[in-house]
This record gives C-alpha cells, sequence and structure tokens, in this order.
C-alpha cells in the first residue's frame, strides 16, 4: 500500500533504496500522527523547501516563515495524503499552494532592503554564486518563477509541476518557455550592459 | 524554406533547445538552425537559452536556520495538558451552571432558595441548642449547595490553570522564528 509512498521517497532523499523504504515508512507514521517520524520528514525536506522559499521571495525572514507554513500545512494535511498516490507532486501542490497565499497575504516591506537583514542564526544571506541570474528571476512575475523554481531547483518533472499548479502539461511547458525567454533576455541584457 | 527573422527565432529558442520544436515542426527547426549559422546576436541567445536551465539546476541557497525545525515542531505541538484541561474543565462548570440556573429559575427561584436556606439555617441552630429535632432539609436544597461548592472549587482550580497558561504563551509562527 505504501509502496507509491517509498518511491517517492527515494526522489525526496536521493538515497539508496533501503533508506527510501525507510522514508516511506516516515511519511505513513506521520500520516498516523507519529511527531518523531514528522520532525523527520521536515528535516529531509528543509533545504530544499527552504532553498525554494528563498529563491522565491528573496528574503531569509519571509523564507523561513513561508518554509515554517509549508511544514506547518503539511501536518495539518496529512490526513488527507492518499498514500497510493506520489508523495512529492501532492508535498509540491501544497507547497505552491502555500507560497502563492503567502506572497498575497504578504505585506511589502518599507523598502526593498529586507534581504539584508538578518534571521536567528544567519545574520545575512551569504553572496550569491551567479547573481546576475538570481537578479533576473528576482525580476520574474510569480506566475513564472514558480514553475521555474518547482521544474529546476525543487527538480520536480514537468508532469508534477503541471499537477502542482493545476496546469496542463501543454500549459506549464508554455510557461516554462516564457519564463526562461524572459529570463535569457535579461541576462543578455545585464551582459550587454557590462560590456559597455 | 523562408529565412526567418530574428525575433521570431528568439521566440522559437527555447521549444529548439528542449527539442519540442524538431519534433512538432521539422522545417522550422531547421530553419532556425540555418538562423544561428549566419546570425551571431541570436547565437548568443541561443548560447543562454542552452545554459539556462543548467544555471538554475546550479543555484545555491543558503541552508535553513538550525532552528527551523523546532519552530516547526513547536507551531504544530498538540495542546499543552494544561491548556487542554483548562477547556475541559468548561464542560462541568457548564453543567453545573445550567443546573443552577434551572433550580433558581430567575430572580424570584433566588429569593425562594434565600429563604429556604435561611429558614434552613435557623432550623439547624435550633437543632444545634437542643430544643427541637433535626430540621428536614429538602434534597434538592442538599444538591444545589453540593453544587455552588463544586462550582466553586472548580472555578478556582481553572484560574489557577488560566494564570500558568497567561505566563507561558503558545508559539506563535511569525514571532518563533526571532527567538
Amino acid at each position: 500500500m505504501y509502496a507509491q509512498a517509498g518511491a517517492e521517497a527515494q526522489a525526496m532523499t536521493g538515497t539508496p533504496d533501503a533508506r527510501a523504504v525507510a522514508a516511506g515508512q516516515l511519511i505513513r507514521q506521520a500520516t498516523g500522527g507519529d511527531l518523531d517520524a514528522f520532525e523527520e520528514l521536515v528535516r529531509r525536506l528543509q533545504r530544499r523547501v527552504y532553498g525554494f522559499a528563498y529563491q522565491h521571495l528573496r528574503d531569509l525572514d519571509e523564507a523561513y516563515d513561508l518554509t515554517q507554513e509549508i511544514f506547518v500545512k503539511l501536518f495539518r494535511n496529512l490526513a488527507r495524503y492518499d498514500a497510493e498516490r506520489p508523495f512529492e507532486p501532492w508535498f509540491w501542490k501544497l507547497a505552491a499552494n502555500t507560497t502563492i497565499n503567502y506572497r498575497r497575504k504578504r505585506v511589502p516591506l518599507p523598502t526593498d532592503q529586507s534581504a539584508d537583514t538578518g534571521i536567528a542564526g544567519a545574520a545575512s544571506p551569504p553572496p550569491a554564486h551567479d547573481p546576475v541570474l538570481v537578479d533576473a528571476l528576482a525580476q520574474l512575475d510569480p506566475a513564472y518563477r514558480l514553475p521555474i523554481l518547482l521544474h529546476y531547483y525543487a527538480d520536480l518533472p514537468l508532469e508534477q509541476v503541471a499537477r502542482s499548479l493545476n496546469l496542463t502539461i501543454p500549459a506549464t511547458k508554455s510557461r516554462l518557455h516564457r519564463a526562461r525567454a524572459l529570463l535569457r533576455n535579461s541576462l543578455a541584457e545585464s551582459e550587454e550592459f557590462d560590456a559597455q | 524554406m523562408t529565412a526567418l527573422a530574428c525575433a521570431r527565432v528568439r521566440v522559437l529558442l527555447e521549444a529548439y533547445v528542449d527539442g519540442d520544436l524538431a519534433l512538432s515542426d521539422p522545417s522550422t527547426a531547421q530553419a532556425v538552425r540555418d538562423h544561428l549559422v549566419t546570425c551571431a546576436d541570436c547565437r548568443r541567445q541561443h548560447e543562454q537559452a542552452v545554459s539556462l536551465p543548467f544555471r538554475m539546476k546550479a543555484l545555491r541557497s543558503p541552508g535553513p536556520p538550525p532552528s527551523l525545525i523546532g519552530s516547526v515542531m513547536a507551531s504544530i505541538a498538540p495542546l499543552p495538558q494544561t491548556s487542554r484541561r483548562a477547556w475541559a474543565l468548561l464542560i462541568p462548570e457548564a453543567v453545573l451552571g445550567a443546573f443552577i440556573l434551572w433550580y433558581l429559575s430567575g430572580l424570584e427561584g433566588l429569593t425562594a432558595i434565600a429563604s429556604g436556606a435561611w429558614s434552613d439555617l435557623q432550623g439547624l441552630a435550633v437543632w444545634g441548642s437542643g430544643s427541637a429535632p433535626l430540621p428536614s432539609i429538602p434534597v434538592a436544597d442538599v444538591l444545589l449547595l453540593g453544587a455552588f461548592i463544586a462550582l466553586t472549587a472548580i472555578a478556582a482550580y481553572h484560574l489557577s490553570v488560566l494564570s500558568k497558561l497567561d505566563s507561558t504563551p503558545t508559539p506563535q509562527l511569525r514571532e518563533s522564528r526571532r527567538a
């Protein structure tokens, strides 16, 4: 019954089979209300979720809040998870919806310097290793940034991105192409500016 | 085959890079390929289009702060035992309160019970002095007195539980990150 969850867990952790099975059990146990199992699940997912939130919001504090909100929502909705179905698309759909709603209710900060303010455990974000791309990504409309991050950053296949965003596969592909074209234009402009 | 303009090529670049164009429209894919041979600007755009997915996959983010898991677990932790007890106490309080209100039946009932209680006390005092036998007190009055005592005791305990809750507030999602 939990074979699907186990298979998904392998994608989630990128670990060998034995560990993947253990991760499948984690999902099952967490679904049954086991807090220790849920904590381990959070531990395994947190890097990708926090990275996704950070790349989407470009703010450490906001990324922290959004990550926390995603996990709290995951816990509250675990009972609705059907173990016969893959965990990853279900989880990322929940994460995407939470992100969309989070942006809607987000109060704009007085200045755009929020990324420089610190949070517990991290004074300021580390310098981006690809700052031109990071800036281009930040300027992208969230409707385009979200599929890009789900596909390339969270590493979800096209079908799972489509399911996560309630889009058809052709619509998702079209949105990804458009997003990449916008990013490409931004990068080209940036390079031209640097060359001058 | 007609040559493609730069603007048209750039719209098709992502589909061309992914191989979708070659599958859906091979002749246009060939036209894009031919254009790229002759156009340096579009070639640069093509290089960007090819490298972009790899650059996206190589993006690195700061690691999650160590406090994240603790904050998540604090947010989802079940209500503390004291808090659950505080809510559970509302049930006997409501039952006792309803019983008392029903018995008193408003102001008339209140004056009736007050005068009844007074005469009961007088009867007890006379019995205590040894000049009269033990008065018969209605069972309902005894029940009411017991309910009053129980309600007072439970309410006092409830207050003490609530005062403890005030000093240990439940974690808040947005505040916990700054702990």
